[in-house]
């Protein structure tokens, strides 16, 4: 358990804003969340980032949102974690409280990827890989990595393609919902299934999309309507072909094992979820890791809706990254963003008396992974 | 082709590490065994980075070594379908690619 609870949130639009710089979509969110949070003093900031040096040619994201907001000579950093980089300033800036330094702390993610060529941000993104690996040289690449492990999913269960199919139609129905996604053009099952494959048997649809945006949190040790219950994060092989179990993740596993046991709740308690769906194969593994159904079971809760916004599980009611979109520093904030809308009862896709909601944050091919378990007070 | 094997578990892999991950005592032993193995599973890449964007479309595979509990991620000549049995042809630009038997 933590004393840290949720205050205020903030989040811009997520899409293609060319216009904008990183800082402002950054401001933008920030100025939400302290606003929404009733302007408090804050004491120090964490910015989640992935590849604002390598594709923007900007760092010290920390103090530009201290400096900008003029919030004092407060410390900040900027928190790199690939795609998990959101969760991992959120848990800092909760350790920060934890330890006592800290009051209140402003924690903000953010990506702006739309302005570079696809060859420039797949190869960007490819340093969340272990560069010095002949898995590396070999030409594996994020979503190659997820096809691998769908093709293994396929061979051992009765899984099939539609299945996967039927996670990226549930996110993008879901997202259809939510003013700040990405993507919010209806689709069929049959539109996903007959995409352009990327790395079979994965799909453009099974794959999340690059995009611009930011979100932010203030949270405080001063007792609120949101309490982080628990914070827990975990590392987990930095290759393919290091893993115990291909058809596991080790990460999000014992990070969701970590969550639940410091929250003291089980997965059947949990009302509402937002996964790290980087790929929807990535959701059909996260689902079975954290609990919610059986080991190679997923795919008969996919089947059945268990997992849609009116199933008794309920997973990415924001869209998720397939479709809210994934600006990669943002992502595991904006996670946070719909769940406090859950718990507040005005979300998007609004799950009925939601009162215990868990996100998971994942980062490289599940080298790291944060969870965080929230509870309405 | 080189393999690390815990001397005090059945841990195995194509790299080396300061102690084995898995029992977290045993120190990791070099061997040399058998580039032979059995495609675990696969993916055929159609887009990829600016550094293999040449190579598209290509498919790189996990094997499962004969002679080893180690699985090795490697680039193969062709395609392939879980359960082929493939070997070493060479290595290039310090990837492994492998041929189907
Ligand atoms: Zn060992």
């Amino acid at each position: 358990m933590t004393n840290v609870y949720i205050e205020g949130i903030g989040m811009t639009k997520f899409g293609k804003f060319v216009d904008k710089s990183m800082k402002q979509l950054l401001v933008e969110a920030s100025i939400e969340a302290l606003e929404d949070a009733g302007n408090p003093k804050v004491d120090a900031v964490f910015v989640g980032n992935f590849m604002g040096g390598s594709i923007g040619n900007q760092e010290i994201l920390g103090a530009l949102v201290a400096n900008e907001l003029g919030l004092g000579y407060i410390p900040t950093a900027k928190v790199e974690g690939a795609c998990a980089s959101g969760g991992i300033a959120l848990r800092q800036g909760i350790m920060g409280i934890l330890s006592g330094e800290y009051d209140t702390v402003l924690i903000a993610g953010v990506e702006k990827m739309k302005h570079a060529s696809t060859a420039d941000v797949t190869q960007a993104i490819n340093a969340a890989m272990d560069n010095d690996s002949n898995e590396k040289q070999a030409g594996l690449t994020f979503p190659g990595f997820f096809g691998v492990l769908a093709n293994r999913y396929f061979y051992e269960t009765d899984a099939t393609k539609e299945h996967l199919a039927m996670i990226a139609l549930k996110n993008r129905e879901n997202a259809l919902h939510n003013p700040l996604a990405q993507f919010q053009k209806p689709t069929t099952i049959a539109e996903i299934m007959e995409a352009r494959i990327i790395t079979s048997p994965l799909g453009l649809f099974d794959c999340s999309p690059t995009t611009d945006g930011a979100a932010a949190l203030v949270i405080t040790r001063k007792k609120g309507a949101i309490h982080i219950r628990s914070s827990a994060q975990s590392s987990g092989p930095t290759q393919m072909q290091d893993a115990d179990d291909v058809l596991s993740l080790p990460a999000v596993r014992e990070s969701g094992r970590l969550a639940y046991e410091r929250a003291g709740v089980g997965p059947e308690d949990i009302d509402v979820v937002e996964i790290h769906d980087c790929f929807s194969m990535t959701e059909m593994l996260a689902i079975e890791e954290l609990g919610f159904f059986n080991k190679r079971e997923g795919w008969l809760a996919v089947e059945q809706g268990r997992t849609k916004a009116t199933g008794d599980k309920p997973v990415n009611t924001s869209g998720g990254l397939l479709s809210r979109g994934h600006p990669i520093g943002a992502t595991g904030v904006a996670q946070l963003y719909q769940l406090v809308q859950q718990l507040r009862g005005i979300a998007p896709n609004q799950v009925e008396h939601a009162r215990l909601a868990l996100a998971q944050n994942l980062g490289g091919t599940g080298s790291y992974s944060t969870v965080h378990i929230l509870e309405r007070l | 082709m080189k393999v690390y094997q815990c001397d005090q578990c059945e841990y195995a892999s194509v790299s080396n590490k300061y102690r084995c991950p898995s029992c977290g005592t045993g120190k990791l032993q070099e061997q040399d065994v058998s580039s032979r193995g059995t495609v675990y599973s696969y993916t055929d890449i159609h887009i990829a980075p600016a550094e293999f964007a040449h190579l598209t479309p290509y498919t790189v595979a996990l094997i499962q070594l004969d002679e080893s509990k180690a699985k090795v991620t490697a680039r193969t000549n062709g395609n392939v379908e879980i359960g082929d049995v493939a070997e070493l042809d060479h290595i290039e630009d310090g990837a492994y690619i492998y041929r189907k038997c």
